[in-house]
Order: structure tokens, then sequence, then C-alpha cells
């Protein structure tokens, strides 16, 4: 045997079971491939058969290879080797689903032509049978002229069997299928002929069948309106000869299924009432299912709640500690200062928030691999539509929840360019996880305490309420003003409801978090690096003192001090220093500064400051208040958690004191917001390919935080004075 | 008897007769199953729709389900 190793692209519908089998395939050695240009990412995994190393290539899901955008048409290429990155596949490995045979086998029947071995293995044959449905693989095997698998991908059921069949159809030859009628193949290859280099026969097939698919577009690019000329006329000429596109081209294909599926497929005559039928009947009910549908999101945002808070404390402690090591370690000076405040409050103030994160994507992945999320999708289109928008950006904007650049990168999806600039503008309102450590923080501080235990709760899902109604509102803004246009086509499937598998939920959770934490290392900790220097410079004040000095001289007395009152009185004086160095400090002068704008919205300039330095990452806002609010910690026995340090504060502060609740909702609601996050304008200048757009989101998006903010406070502050 | 998708009510069956508009959507919906000839049962009707089609579940916009003629036929 040899080491070379083979090749494997992994084929399928949506639903067919494809991250199953691609993460039971190769286990844990896998890597996710980017392409320039497209945002589809190709998963790769490896492992071996028989000793002999494969490699496998898991492509997105997809229903044919008539490719409408550059990112179906990354499969179609790679497929056909013709991507310079990527050598073409020695075998496809076509994943169908059993109980809807038919209709996955159109994809494979295209796969068949590309002229590279393929092996079907037939997933789910268990919930097939249960429903009646049983396939012959041998007799499928024979009709089709494939070798032919039968698998169970969730239980790893038949993954023997697939392998060796997978290593014996490696160099083996390619089947030949020539379902379409022989007029398609002749016009196919005229146009071979004309356009050579361009162009191998898959691709002259599918340009001529697919009418504004993708080849037709990148092929009139290059060649002008003569291209139009001789497509129209061999289109024409098809017509003619009874063969009118697009209905031929399935026609011939699900005659050919038909054939097939004859000998090897055995149907009950009547349909069997399954378990999806007796869910649907309930879980797309315009009434009972939207009810549902905002129970199980009030559930998920409570749960991420309450049963993060043990492990985030834990994690606070951890932070503590680690600062308390440094600080008695280390003599007083700015890199104490740096290394305590700024590096190890900062980022382990943000790091806090792992346990949400995970918990959020957990559930995220349990709803989309149990197939709820495209119930949730279907519910939600009658009120996409009405904002000019359609299902397919429901998802995308779903996935804004957990971050808006994977969200951004999925309307790509949508072939409808105002419809995808709309969902691509609308994008970052969606409240997203970045934005929880805000929320919680706040809530924690001042709607736990003596309030109602489902408070909070009801609180977070409000929070993210506000991104689910102010995103379409201001998408259907955009389509009546900027994005003017037809309303376009809407078709998805609703995959029958399964068990989600366990597996695949453990590992987006940690793809996630390890994302977070990457992000806390990088682009956080700089800008809290950053953000420590303006607040301790100049740490001289106007007589060209050391304020550290200061604070030390008089911490000393204080320690000194026999009488409890003179202690005080002293401690009192060095929390006195502490501020002022803070306000004279570079952030705080400017935070002084712009309080006149802040003022409106109950903001003190310590909140001004947090605002303003969380900017690059929303992030940020914990880590600076942690470190603004940090006044007076030295003589606390306990480390104080931020929450009680802001409550405390706050409850000094004439305004703030009063009106703490307003305060903290107007904070709130700007985050929810104002886009501050540096990466997501960077996500939408790539892909809309101008800079006026994410300057026009972010210029709209700070003007909708600050108006609605000051709307929030000022309304606040109006129903707290009523109240007495 | 041929009548826009969209008038057939819940738990009502159809065959595709016709399925006409923009070329690239007909070719998607082909590919998805629906097409002239193809069994469609209405499992909740209006806007957004639900069509079972196969052992496959489609949800279909009102104003496209007009652009489908279908034949009812008796549910089996």
């Amino acid at each position: 045997m040899t080491a070379k190793p083979f090749i494997v692209a992994l084929v399928g519908n949506p639903n067919a079971g494809k991250s199953t089998l691609f993460n039971a395939l190769s286990g844990l050695r896998q890597h996710v491939g980017n392409y320039p240009g497209v945002t589809v990412e190709l998963k790769k995994g490896s492992t071996t058969i028989g000793g002999r190393p494969v490699e496998l290539i898991d492509l997105p899901g997809t229903y044919s290879l008539a490719a409408r955008s550059p990112d179906e048409m990354v499969a179609v290429d790679l497929l056909l080797g013709r991507c310079p990155e990527e050598p073409r596949p020695d075998v496809i490995l076509a994943i169908v689903d059993a109980s809807n045979l038919e209709r996955h086998l159109y994809l494979t029947t295209q796969l068949m032509e590309l002229g590279t071995p393929v092996v079907l293995a037939v997933n789910m044959v268990d919930v097939a049978k249960k429903q009646g449905i049983a396939v012959d693989v041998e007799k499928l095997s024979q009709s089709a002229g494939l070798p032919v698998v039968a698998i169970q991908a969730n239980t790893g059921a038949g993954l023997d069997k697939l392998k060796a069949a997978l290593a014996e159809a490696a160099g083996q030859k390619s089947p030949t299928l020539a379902v379409l009628p022989p007029v398609i193949h002749t016009e196919a290859d005229a146009l071979h002929q004309t356009y050579n280099g361009d162009l191998p026969p898959f691709l002259a097939r599918r340009l001529l069948l697919d009418v504004g698919g993708y080849a037709e577009k990148w092929l009139t690019e290059k060649h002008g309106p003569s291209l139009k000329a001789t497509l129209d006329s061999a289109r024409q000429r098809l017509i003619d000869a009874g063969h009118p596109i697009p209905a031929a081209e399935a026609k011939a294909r699900y005659g050919w299924i038909r054939q097939v599926a004859a000998t090897a497929v055995t149907k009950p005559s009547v349909r069997a009432v399954t378990a999806t039928d007796k869910l649907d009947k309930v879980l797309t009910h315009k009434v009972w299912g939207t009810l549902i549908f905002l129970a199980v999101m009030f559930f998920v945002f409570q749960a991420i709640f309450v049963a993060a808070d043990v492990p985030m404390g834990w994690i606070d402690d951890a932070t503590g500690w680690v600062a308390g090591g440094v600080e008695s370690a280390m003599s007083a000076g700015p890199l104490r200062s740096l290394l305590a405040d700024g590096v190890v409050k900062g980022v382990g103030g943000v790091i806090k928030f792992l346990p949400q994160i995970l918990f959020l994507f957990g559930f995220i992945a349990v709803l989309e691999d149990c197939g709820y999320m495209a119930r949730a999708a279907f519910l939600m289109d009658k009120v996409m539509s009405r904002c000019g928008l359609n299902g397919k950006s429901f998802i995308p904007l779903l996935s804004s929840v957990a971050c808006a650049i994977p969200g951004i990168m999925a309307t790509r999806v949508i072939e409808n360019r105002r419809d995808r600039f709309a969902t691509i503008l609308v994008a970052p309102l969606m409240s997203c996880s970045a934005r929880l450590p805000v929320y919680s923080l706040l809530i924690a501080a001042f709607l736990t305490k003596d309030r109602p235990f489902w408070l909070p709760g009801l609180m977070l899902f409000a929070m993210y309420l506000i991104g689910f109604v102010v995103a379409p509102l201001v998408a259907l803004l955009l389509k009546r003003t900027l994005l003017r246009g037809d309303t376009p086509v809407f078709v998805m499937e609703l995959p029958q409801y399964k068990r989600p598998s366990l597996r695949l939920i453990v590992r987006r959770m940690i793809e996630a978090g390890w994302a977070f934490v990457r992000r806390a290392g990088t682009i956080i900790l700089a800008s809290m690096v950053l953000i420590w220097a303006l607040l301790y410079f100049p740490h001289t004040d106007a007589a060209g003192q050391k304020y550290e000095d200061r604070i030390a001289e008089v911490s000393e007395q204080a320690e000194k001090a026999a009488v409890e009152e003179e202690k005080e009185k002293l401690e009192q004086q060095a929390n006195e220093i502490r501020g002022e160095w803070k306000r004279n400090s570079l952030l705080g002068q400017a935070g002084l500064a712009m309080e006149p704008a802040f003022r409106p919205l109950g903001w003190d300039w310590q909140i001004g400051v947090a605002v303003l330095a969380s900017f690059p990452a929303r992030e940020v806002i914990v880590g600076t208040l942690s470190i603004l609010y940090d006044e007076g910690d030295a003589d606390d026995e306990k480390q104080e958690r931020l929450q009680n340090k802001i409550a405390s504060r706050w409850a000094d502060d004439p305004v703030r004191s009063k009106y703490g609740v307003p305060v903290a909702l107007s904070v709130m609601v700007f985050f929810a917001l104002c886009c501050q996050c540096a990466s997501t304008l960077a996500v939408i200048r790539r892909e809309t390919r101008s800079w006026w757009w994410p300057a026009f989101t972010f210029v709209y998006m700070t003007a909708l935080a600050y108006v609605a903010a000051l709307v929030v406070f000022q309304v606040g502050r109006v129903i707290v004075d009523a109240l007495g | 008897m041929l009548m826009p998708l969209d008038m057939l009510r819940a738990g009502e069956h159809g065959e595709v007769a016709e399925v006409s508009g923009d070329p690239a959507w007909v070719h998607r919906l082909a590919e998805l199953g629906l097409r002239e000839g193809s069994r469609l049962c209405v499992v909740q009707p209006g806007t957004p729709c639900l069509l079972q089609v196969a052992n496959g579940r489609l949800c279909l916009r009102g104003s496209e389900c007009s652009q489908i003629l279908v034949r009812p036929v008796c549910g089996t």
C-alpha cells in the first residue's frame, strides 16, 4: 500500500446529515480552510483507511450543482479541480437521506457526471424504516451503477463498510451517466468547442441549462453580448426539439431516478404520519407555534443568566487572586499597574463571560441541529416579508445574536443584492454575545437585589428583543429609501426533527469559546492596554508630585492611625487622590470635556469615558469600568464584585442614586443599538466592497443609539419622579 | 380543473400541473422536487405556506404559490 493520501469530497443536500458524518469520519483532526473572494468555509479533516491516509473535504450543503452565486461556484470548481489551492478530489462521497431518497438523488445524478468516482452513502436508514420506507442497497447499487452503503451517521453504523467502499473506489473508473437528452449534450459540446479553455464539458452544460446562473454571468462579463446571442439560439433549438429549459433537466433526472428507485425502494401506499408531522402541527401553528417560540427564547436567555452564574463567580475569584498575586509580587509603579489593572483585570473582566458564551452557542447549536431553527424562520417569514426581507435573512440575523461577523458573512446565501445589503446593514443591531457582558453586569447591579426572580431573565430577553424589533424596522426604512426594489421569491426546506448530536454541539461550543478567548487575547487586550495608559498618564499632579507616592503616603498614615475616625478620614483622602488622578488623566480630561453631551443621557464622565473607550470593541466597557470604579479597593479585605462596586459608586451620586435604573437602562439601550465593533465594520467593508456602507452603518447606529438612550433616560426620569 | 396552489386548503392534496415565473426560480423549485407531475399536500395554507412534497417539507410565500397551478386530487 502507498502512503500517498487520497482526497474525498463530502457532498449532500442540507440536512442530509453531512456534518455528523464528517465528524464521525474525521474525529478531532479538523481545520477550516478559507478561500479568497468567497465567504464559504470548507472544513477539512483527515483519517486513515487501511493504513492509507485520507483527506476529507466537507463542502457546503447544496441541492444542486447549478451554481447561482460565487459561493455555490466554489463547490463546483473544487469538484472539477479548478481551485488552484486544492487538488481535484479522488472520490466523491455523496450522502443522501433514505426517507427522502428521490429528492436527494437529484444532486447525485449531477455528481455522477463530473468524471470522478462516486460512493453513495444512504443515511438515516432506521428513521426511514420507522416510516415504512425500505431501501435495498444491493439493488440500488446495481440499478444506479454505483457503490452504495447504508449508514447511520449518528451512531456510526456502517462506517467501516463505507470506508472500505471509499478505498476501493479511489483510482477506479468514474461512472458514465448520460441521463440528459442527447440534444442537450450536442448543444453543450458546441458551447464547449466555442469557449474552449474556459469551459470543461460539465460547465458547458451548466451554462446552457442554468438561465441567469453563475456560469452565464461570469462568461457574459468575459465575452460580452455575443455569448447571450449564442446561448439564446441554443436554448431556442432545445425548445424546438421539445426539451424546454429549465424543465428538461428536472424531467430527465427525475425520470432516471424514478427508474432506479422503482426496484430498490419500497414505500407504504399511504405515507405514515411521522413525529415531525405531529410536532409541526403545534410548532408551526400561527398562535401556539409563535407562543412556543417566544417561550423557548425566554427559557434560553433565563437559563444563560442563571446557569452561568456559578462558573462566572469562579473566574471572577481567579482574576482577583491573580491580580492580588501580581500586586504583592511587584513594587508599585507603572508596570505593576499595567499588569494588574490593565491586563489581568481588564482581560479577566471579559473572559468572565466565557460561560455565558458557551451556553448561548450550545443552545443555538441544539436548536439548529434538532431542526427547530427552520421552523423559527418559517414563523418569522411573515414578519420579515413585511419589512421587505425574507426568511433567508432570518438565519443571518439570528446568527448575529451570537456575533454579527458570521451573520454578515452568512448573507451570501441571499441572491438579491438589495436584500443582502439591507440584511448586512441591520445585522449589527442584533444583540451579539459581546453585548451580553454589558447587559448582565448592569442587570446584576440594578435589577437583581430585592426584585422578583424572573426580572433579570425578562430584562435580558427585552434587551435582545430591542434588536429583533429595531433591525426589521431599519431594514424596512432602507428598503423604502436607499435600497428600493421588488420583493424576491422565497422557498425554504424544513428538515425532519431529530435528536441533536452531542458531539456536534460540544464542537460548536468549543469553536465559539475559542474564538471569544482569542478575541479577548488580541483586540481586547490591546484596547485595554491603551485605555490603561490613557487613564494612567499623566501620573503627576500640578505640583509635579506622583499620585502613587501621595496615595502610598496617605495609606501608610492610615495604617498607623490609632483612632478609628482618623483612619477613616485618611482613607477618604486616599480615595480623593485616586479620583483626582483619574479625572486628570488623558481619557478623564476627554470625558470631562464631553460631559455636556453625556448629561442628557444620565451618564457621568466615567460612564462616558467607558463608552468612548469601547468603540473598538464593546466588551472593553467592562474592563474600563472596573479600572474606573476601582478606587478604594485596597482597603477591602474581600475583592468586591464589579456589579456591587458600580451599585455603590452610583449610590454616592445624587443623579445616579435616584435614577439608577433609568441610567442603567440608558447605557444598555445605547449598547444595544450602537456599532461598537471595529471587526464588524471591517467585514461590512469587505462584503459590500465599499467604504461608504460601513461609514453609513457606523453613523446611523451611533445616532440611533444616542437618541434612544436619551429617550430612555428622560422617560425613565419622569416615571421615577412620578412614583415618588 | 386547475387552480392556483394558494387556493388549496389545509390537508388537501394536489398534483402540480404547471410552474411558471422566473426560469431560475422554476429551476430551483424543480431541484427541490416541486415540478410538473409531483404530488403535494398543503400542511398549512397562508403566507408563507407549508407544503409536504414527497417526504420533505417546503415553505413557500403565498405570492409564489399563485404561480403554481395544481389539479386537486383525493388524499391517498
